[in-house]
């Protein structure tokens, strides 16, 4: 047995098994180096891979911290829009009050004008006692402060029945007109007492189709009318304080010139004292 | 004391007054009055004022003259000059915008027309 164990093991000759045995170191190496190569790519591929997962890893941080700048600005953002709406809303509340009071303050500048333009108009009026100035006063009145262009001025005469045009301006010498109140606009305003006056677009006015007709009083004695037969270019319209100055001039026209006349006539003189003196008083 | 000084040259009494009455809102503004141009002329002789507002039509010296001798006078030569007038005289507005005057008003006026004109030639806020 022993002898032929020791047959077997010495039947393959000695070369070929030195073959054998090189061939398979040589595979053993190969198979070695080819396994380390695989072990070294795959070693590479991992850090690779690794190197990956760091930059992954370093964007997400990145990310992560640019996401929370981001929520801070977004929370900033919602505060400063909550701010800007209040002050818009302060803004416009100021505006408003702002707006409110410039409106009163031209509403009250228009009236201080108003104001002065009756007070101006009353003090030239009874500026003078002459008859001549008088008459200019108020001719210059409608012509200045109202914007008239053509005007005239009647007066009843001592037989009752016609107005006689005292001072006439951009109508040539109108006609006297005989007091009637069913012919005509000026017998009527003086007939009745009541004025008529254009209180839309003045447009075109004439002598036949006057824009103003007013009467003007004497201790509500109606004795006379001035009429309005055009305006002024820029005269659209009459504005609430012409009628206003309408009434004044109604109110007023007559004392003044009755006063002037009556001082004219008394030669200028100025009454004593004792005339004025009332025991009743 | 006044920071301005305006004269107004207008033959009526009746818009004098109006216009001394408006210009008197116009905070520091000292206004001197004048008949017609030569009394104008007087005045603005002895003083330097910082407007001169005119009518055109006036006796003696109307508007326009005036408006040509002020700027003949070297005082006077840079004054803003404002003139009034009626809307029918657009030859004299014209005529006075060429001899130098500086803004015209149509009457009627209207005080705050006339304040806002004369704020304006003098850079009043």
């Amino acid at each position: 047995m022993t002898a032929d164990k020791k047959g077997t093991r010495s039947d393959r000759p000695l070369p070929e098994l030195k073959k054998e045995r090189d061939s398979f170191v040589q595979t053993f190496f190969k198979k070695g180096a080819q396994f380390t190569q695989e072990l070294v790519n795959e070693n590479s591929r991992l850090r690779s891979r690794v190197a990956e997962l760091e930059q992954e890893t370093a964007k997400l941080r990145t990310q992560l911290a640019s996401d929370d700048a981001i929520r801070e600005l977004l929370k900033k953002i919602e505060g400063l829009e909550r701010e800007k709406k209040s002050l818009l809303s302060r803004f416009e509340k100021v505006e408003a009050a702002s707006s409110k009071w410039v409106d009163q303050y031209t509403e009250v500048e228009g009236e201080l004008a108003n104001f002065a333009n009756l007070y101006v108009a009353s003090y030239q009026l009874h500026a003078s006692l002459s008859f001549r100035s008088t008459l200019r006063q108020i001719k210059e009145l409608l012509e200045q402060l109202v914007g008239a262009s053509a005007f005239a001025v009647y007066l009843q005469k001592s037989d009752g029945r016609t107005l006689v045009p005292i001072v006439a301006e951009g109508v040539g010498k109108p006609r006297s007109v005989v007091i009637d109140p069913d012919d005509g606009a000026i017998g009527e305003v003086f007939s009745t007492g009541v004025p008529q006056i254009e209180r839309g677009d003045l447009g075109q006015g004439s002598i036949d189709n006057p824009l103003a007709l007013v009467p003007i009083k004497m201790e509500d004695r109606v004795v006379g009318v001035f009429a309005i037969f055009g305006t002024l270019e820029q005269k659209p319209r009459f504005l609430p304080v012409d009628f206003e100055l309408f009434k004044l001039l109604g109110a007023h026209a007559a004392e003044a010139l009755v006063c002037a006349r009556l001082f004219a006539d008394a030669g200028h003189q100025i009454p004593s004292f004792d005339s004025f003196f009332d025991p009743e008083m | 004391m006044a920071d301005y000084s305006c004269l107004i040259v207008e033959d009526s009494p009746m818009m004098r007054q109006l216009l001394v009455f408006a210009l008197a809102r116009v905070k520091n503004l000292r206004v001197t009055e004048a008949d017609d141009g030569v009394d104008g002329l007087r005045k603005l002789a002895g003083a330097r004022f910082d407007i001169i507002i005119t009518d055109i039509n006036m006796p003696i010296m109307d508007g326009l003259k005036l408006v040509k001798r002020v700027r003949s006078d070297p005082m006077h030569q840079a004054t803003p000059i404002v003139i009034i007038t009626t809307e029918g005289s657009q030859e004299d507005r014209q005529r006075a915008l060429q001899l130098g005057a500086n803004a015209y008003i149509t009457k009627p006026i209207q005080a705050p027309q006339v304040i806002a004109k004369v704020k304006e030639l003098l850079k009043i806020e």
